[in-house]
This record gives C-alpha cells, sequence and structure tokens, in this order.
C-alpha cells in the first residue's frame, strides 16, 4: 500500500479532493450556481430547494448543514451564492468551521446573469490556485469516512454490511473516524450500540437520539413501517425495521462508539460516530458530508447510482446479481462473500483497500458519471403543514 | 367567442400554452439520471429532492404533486424515471399519469440496468414522444379557456385587483395562500390539491408557501402563473411553465431587475393582466428566458 496522500487544510483538517464548489443560499440561486459552475473542470455546483422564508423552524438546523457543506476539507475554495450582501450568517459560519468561503449577492449583479458573469472569472482563479496545490503524504487520522446503506435487501446484513463494519474498524484501528448514520435504521439496535458506548454519557446520548427519533415519529401519528422498510427494501427480503436495523449497524463494526453528533455537526475526536440522520440516502449523505466526511461508503442490494458533489462515494454491492446488472454504476462487489471467493474479513480489507485508493485520488463510479445529489433535512415541515 | 388565446389543443380538451416534454424523477436518487435524459433536444429534466423515505399523508401529496404537474396542459408528454425501491414507485405514478389522459414512457434504473442503458431509453422516449405531441395542433380559442395561478402570500390588494381582472375577461383564476391565508377569500370554492380549477375563482388547499405553490397551481391546470410576492421576496420560476414575477417592491425590483418581469408598485393588475395574454401566446417570461428549472415539492411531514 502506497502512502496516503491528501490535501492539507488550514485548520487542520484534510482533504482527498481538491474542488471548488458553487452553493445556492436560496433556491432562486440554483440556476446562477449551476450556470457558474458549468464547463469548468474542478467546479461542482449543487441545487436545492430552500427559500429561507421568515419564520421557518428549521432555519437552524438548514444553515448549520449549508455552512458545513461549504467547509467540507474537499473543497479547496468555495463560492456561495446568496440574494442580499447584508445576509452573511451562513458564510460567516462556515469560515468558522473551515471553509475558505466567497459570498456573491445576485442583488449587486442585477440577476442570474450579471451573478454567473461575475462568479466565472473568479472561480477561473480559484480553479487556477486550486491546481498548483499538490497533494500531501497524509495520515489515516485525516480520514473522516461516512458509511451508508440504500436500497438494502436481506443480503445487506449478511454480506456488505458486515464488511463494510470490518474496513470501518481497520480505519479507527488506525486512528480515522467513521459516522455511521440513519436513525431510523439504527431503531432496534440502540441497546447494542448503547452498550458499546465509550463512556456512560455517550451511551445516554445514544438511546436518547435513537427513542427520540422513533417517537417523534409516532408523534405524526404515522407508523414508522410505512416508510421503512421501503417497498425497494421488502422486495429484497427484509420484513421488518429491526430486521433492517440490525443489518444496517453492522456497518459500524465492533469499534466502541466514540461520540454522538446532531445532524451536519462535526466530530471532535476521532473514532466511530453516530450522526442523528434520517434514512433518507441523500439527506444522510448531505448530513455526514456536512459533517465533515471526506469519504464515504455506500453499500447496496437493490443499486443506486447516486453520490455526492464533493465527497467520493464508494459503492458496494451485497449481492453479484445487481453488481452485474448495473454494470458500472457500483464500484464493488460483496456479494462475492456469498459466492464463497472473500471471507467477511478479506472482503473487509479489500474495502479497506480501495477506500484507501479513492482517498489517494482514485475516482468513483459515481463521480466519474457526476452524479452531485443533493438534499435539505427537516426535522419538522414548514409551519403550515399540520394544518390542513 | 372572441378569439385571444392560441395555444395547443390536448387530447382531453385542455388548452396547452407551452409544449413541453418533462422528464420527472420519481425519487431524487434517479435526477442525475433524469438530467443526462433532459438534455436531449425538446425535453424538460426536473430535479427535486424527495420520492423516498417519506410516511403517511405526505406520500399521497407529493404523488398528487408529481401527478398534477405531470398532466398540466403546458406539459404534452412526460417521462417517468424511476430508481425501484423507492416509497413513491415510478411505475404507478407513471400508471396514474396514463390514467390522467397523458403521454407517457417510463424508465427505471435497476429494472434497465444502470444509469447508462436508463439514459439510452429515456433519450429514445424523448425522441418517440416529442414526435406523438405534434398531433396536439395549434389552435385558436377564447379567454374562457385560460386558467390563470396566482402565487402569494395572502390576500393583498394586487391579487385581488388581478384576480378580479381575471374574472371579468372571463378566465378561470386559481389561488395559492399559504394555509393561515386561505380564509381571506370568503366564498371562494376551495379545490383539493391536484383539482382542477373551479370556473370563476378558487383557493387550492394545502399549496404550501413561496415556490412551492407553482406546482399547486400547475395541478389545479393553471398554464400561466402570476408570482405577487411580499416585499423582497426574489424572483423564481417553474420547470415546465411560465411565471410572470412581479417585484413585491421597488428596492428588490431594481436588485434584481433581470429575473423579474414587472416592478409590482408601477405596474397595475391592468398592465400584468395583459402580460399575461401575451405570455400565453409565446412571450418568453424572465425565467423562460434565463432558463429556470424551479420545481420545488411542498412537504407535509418530516422525512423518514
Amino acid at each position: 500500500m502506497e502512502q496516503l496522500t491528501g490535501y492539507p487544510r488550514p485548520d487542520g483538517r484534510w482533504g482527498v479532493r481538491n474542488h471548488v464548489l458553487v452553493l445556492p443560499l436560496h433556491s432562486a440561486a440554483n440556476l446562477a450556481a449551476e450556470r457558474s459552475a458549468e464547463g469548468l473542470a474542478g467546479a461542482a455546483s449543487v441545487g436545492h430547494q430552500w427559500e429561507g422564508i421568515e419564520g421557518d423552524p428549521d432555519q437552524e438546523r438548514i444553515a448549520s448543514t449549508l455552512a458545513g457543506f461549504a467547509a467540507n476539507p474537499n473543497c479547496f475554495a468555495t463560492v456561495l451564492i446568496g440574494i442580499r450582501r447584508e445576509d452573511t450568517a451562513i458564510a460567516k459560519a462556515a469560515v468558522r468551521r473551515g471553509g475558505r468561503i466567497h459570498l456573491v449577492a445576485m442583488a449587486d449583479h442585477r440577476g442570474t446573469a450579471g451573478t454567473v458573469a461575475a462568479v466565472r472569472p473568479l472561480l477561473e482563479r480559484l480553479l487556477a490556485e486550486a491546481s498548483l496545490t499538490q497533494r500531501r503524504p497524509m495520515p489515516i487520522s485525516g480520514l473522516v469516512l461516512g458509511l451508508e446503506c440504500g436500497g438494502s435487501d436481506a443480503l445487506s446484513g449478511i454480506t456488505a454490511n458486515p464488511a463494510l463494519g470490518v474496513a470501518s474498524d481497520l480505519l479507527v484501528a488506525a486512528g480515522g473516524t467513521s459516522i455511521l448514520a440513519e436513525t431510523p435504521e439504527l431503531i432496534g439496535a440502540e441497546h447494542l450500540l448503547a452498550a458499546r458506548a465509550a463512556t456512560p454519557e455517550v451511551g445516554r446520548r445514544v438511546l436518547e437520539v435513537i427513542t427520540g427519533f422513533e417517537s417523534a415519529i409516532r408523534d405524526l401519528g404515522v407508523d414508522v413501517r410505512g416508510a421503512q422498510p421501503t417497498p425497494g427494501n421488502q422486495a429484497g427480503g427484509l420484513t421488518t425495521i429491526e430486521e433492517k436495523s440490525l443489518g444496517a449497524a453492522k456497518k459500524g463494526g465492533d469499534a466502541p462508539v466514540a461520540g454522538v453528533l446532531g445532524f451536519a455537526q462535526p466530530p471532535e475526536r476521532p473514532g466511530l460516530q453516530i450522526m442523528d440522520t434520517p434514512g433518507h440516502d441523500i439527506e444522510q449523505m448531505v448530513g455526514m458530508v456536512a459533517g465533515g466526511a471526506n469519504l464515504a461508503a455506500f453499500t447496496t442490494g437493490r443499486g443506486t447510482p447516486t453520490g455526492s458533489a464533493i465527497t467520493p462515494v464508494l459503492k458496494i454491492a451485497t449481492n453479484t446479481a445487481i453488481y452485474r446488472r448495473l454494470e458500472g454504476d457500483i464500484d464493488l462487489n460483496a456479494g462475492a462473500i456469498l459466492d464463497g471467493e472473500e471471507s467477511l474479513e478479506s472482503m473487509g480489507r479489500l474495502i479497506y483497500r480501495r477506500l484507501l485508493e479513492v482517498a489517494a485520488g482514485e475516482l468513483t463510479s459515481s463521480e466519474r458519471r457526476g452524479n452531485r445529489e443533493f438534499a435539505i433535512s427537516r426535522t419538522v415541515s414548514p409551519m403550515t403543514a399540520f394544518s390542513g | 367567442m372572441s378569439v385571444t388565446l392560441r395555444g395547443r389543443r390536448r387530447r382531453d380538451g385542455r388548452l396547452g400554452a407551452r409544449n413541453h416534454v418533462l422528464v420527472l424523477p420519481s425519487v431524487v436518487c434517479a435526477n442525475q439520471t433524469a438530467t443526462l435524459i433532459g438534455s436531449e433536444p425538446g425535453a424538460v429534466a426536473v430535479v427535486h429532492q424527495h420520492g423516498c423515505g417519506q410516511v403517511g399523508d405526505d406520500v399521497a401529496h407529493t404523488e398528487r404533486a408529481f401527478l398534477g404537474s405531470a398532466t398540466n396542459p403546458n406539459v404534452g408528454a412526460v417521462v417517468v424515471v424511476s430508481l425501484g425501491c423507492e416509497t413513491i414507485q415510478g411505475r404507478r405514478l407513471a400508471r396514474l399519469i396514463e390514467r390522467g389522459g397523458q403521454r407517457v414512457a417510463f424508465v427505471g434504473i435497476q429494472q434497465l440496468g444502470g444509469t447508462f442503458k436508463t439514459v439510452d431509453h429515456g433519450r429514445l422516449a424523448v425522441g418517440r414522444l416529442r414526435a406523438e405531441l405534434e398531433a396536439d395542433g395549434l389552435v385558436e380559442a377564447g379567454l374562457e379557456e385560460l386558467v390563470l395561478g396566482i402565487a402569494a402570500d395572502g390576500a393583498t390588494r394586487a391579487v385581488r385587483e388581478l384576480a378580479e381582472a381575471a374574472r371579468i375577461a372571463g378566465a378561470s383564476v386559481v389561488l395559492a395562500v399559504p394555509e393561515g391565508a386561505r380564509g381571506d377569500w370568503e366564498g371562494a370554492p376551495v379545490i383539493g390539491y391536484g383539482q382542477a380549477a373551479a370556473a370563476g375563482i378558487s383557493v387550492v388547499e394545502q399549496a404550501g408557501e413561496g415556490t412551492e405553490q407553482h406546482l399547486a397551481l400547475a395541478g389545479a391546470g393553471a398554464q400561466v402563473i402570476v408570482s405577487l410576492r411580499g416585499p423582497g421576496r426574489a424572483p423564481q420560476g417553474f420547470a415546465t411553465g411560465p411565471v410572470l414575477a412581479v417585484a413585491g417592491d421597488p428596492g428588490i425590483y431594481a436588485a434584481l431587475e433581470d429575473d423579474f418581469d414587472l416592478d409590482g408598485s408601477s405596474a397595475g393588475a391592468e398592465d400584468v393582466w395583459r402580460r399575461v395574454i401575451s405570455v400565453f401566446n409565446g412571450e418568453q417570461t424572465a425565467s423562460e428566458k434565463r432558463g429556470a428549472r424551479d420545481f420545488v415539492l411542498h412537504r407535509i411531514a418530516r422525512t423518514m
């Protein structure tokens, strides 16, 4: 294994990519962000649906998501496009979280066309600067790995998830950080995770977060089983959320739980972390990336092509059939365990090695295809929602 | 009938002001595949952030929003792009769209075997549908075939005057306001989300706020939307229909002049109404010119 390399950031974190990101702060800036980044190699943009309407009860959570995403260490720099120049709160928060931030206000440029004309030369300058920075030898402790499963099937908990757990344990043992998330998919496994907590306080938080999510859903008056397992999970052989959870939690291996994080919150110490996120694949990924994940591993039984605009996502099939069927959308096949070609241990080591190769610069399937799904996570629906 | 509108006569008899082929992902995970299909000439791909991890009434609400946008008369055909394991099943959505009288093609990523095969199938479908929708001939019609959608924060004077001008001219008017402001429209019938606008002035239920309202109005059959937001609000469009963005105050108009169509402080109801007719007949709004593809879903429950 060659020496791991990456991009050191001024605040001590490490990037494994060197993107220049364009991020709208308001959905009215989506088009300007997209047009600004279009055709510029190394520039990435995402869009979202948040309008920052006054009185939004999720304002703080969403601002933190956008600030954290902008400050992810895989970004050499980030250009935020807002509406007014006075709206600086998110830009300031992103700077506090270690981002190199430029803020452009559409109101200073009469709208979309003028904004694009102003942002493109700025991007070109930042991209030129970014191209001059070189990869340096990087310690494993600089890796923050987001763990995810999506489109799970009955094999997820038998092949890909436990193999990823082996890889996560290897990373944690080497001083790195792993993030286990998808709170609804931990329902039913909370006692096992709490028992692995590094401190009683962490154990208490594990139970609090998972049971809290469950009761928030109960308060809505809906059955969690309406969404979990999803229709695809059920077709894939998963019958209950408990069954799905016991399989999902295996991504976190056997390491002690070192910390519990709020949505988009950065880890304070290395080791295995649990982040409180929805099970929605894209909201979860955005939460982990906003929390500083510079690398991600995503197991899938039904097969999904999704990725992230700034963090490389290594996708792992739970079965050989789906790996072959979605040719080229999935990076690794943990179905090899069932086929008798690999053991859980050897598959776990293989995943770990591929993760380090991806960190060192090898592109993943979703990077090659340009996947850049993005979604804003809410805890409540907008204020008028429950009146009907 | 006095002839003032020119549009596409749809198979269900309604009149379309635009002639789009909509590429609609049934779930966020299909966004990139839909976007690649949408690069085919004559197609408009939307992206959104939902379709999975939803529970309860929220599922039906999102399904109605998809269905409403897909069967709006400005859309002549739809390609549904599904992942396969999502909560809002793409295949079911395609069937509902077809039952709504619309031309539809279905492509599924898990079914067809990955991004590239799905993109190939989707692009072929766009080409085929594009040719088919030429059958919807350009016709002339009277103002009674116009459904004007008004997106607003409340029952302001500007909203009332525009709605009244349109009603008197014979058009139907459908209003989207935040749920708390719905009571301001005494006497106006309330239509369910996804139901067709009533004659005269009606108000759509659970329309949401801001740009979310555009989907509610499209679902009621509006061919032209006028956005009459309060002071300071930025202008937004809609992926498959014209939105006339009227600035809520002169300050925001000056700051974002290129993205607005009119300044509400100087344009009266008659000015806006005249623009509605010319926009119906082909004049592009600012959001259409810049290529805005806004498509914002209103949620009524949190994501799981």
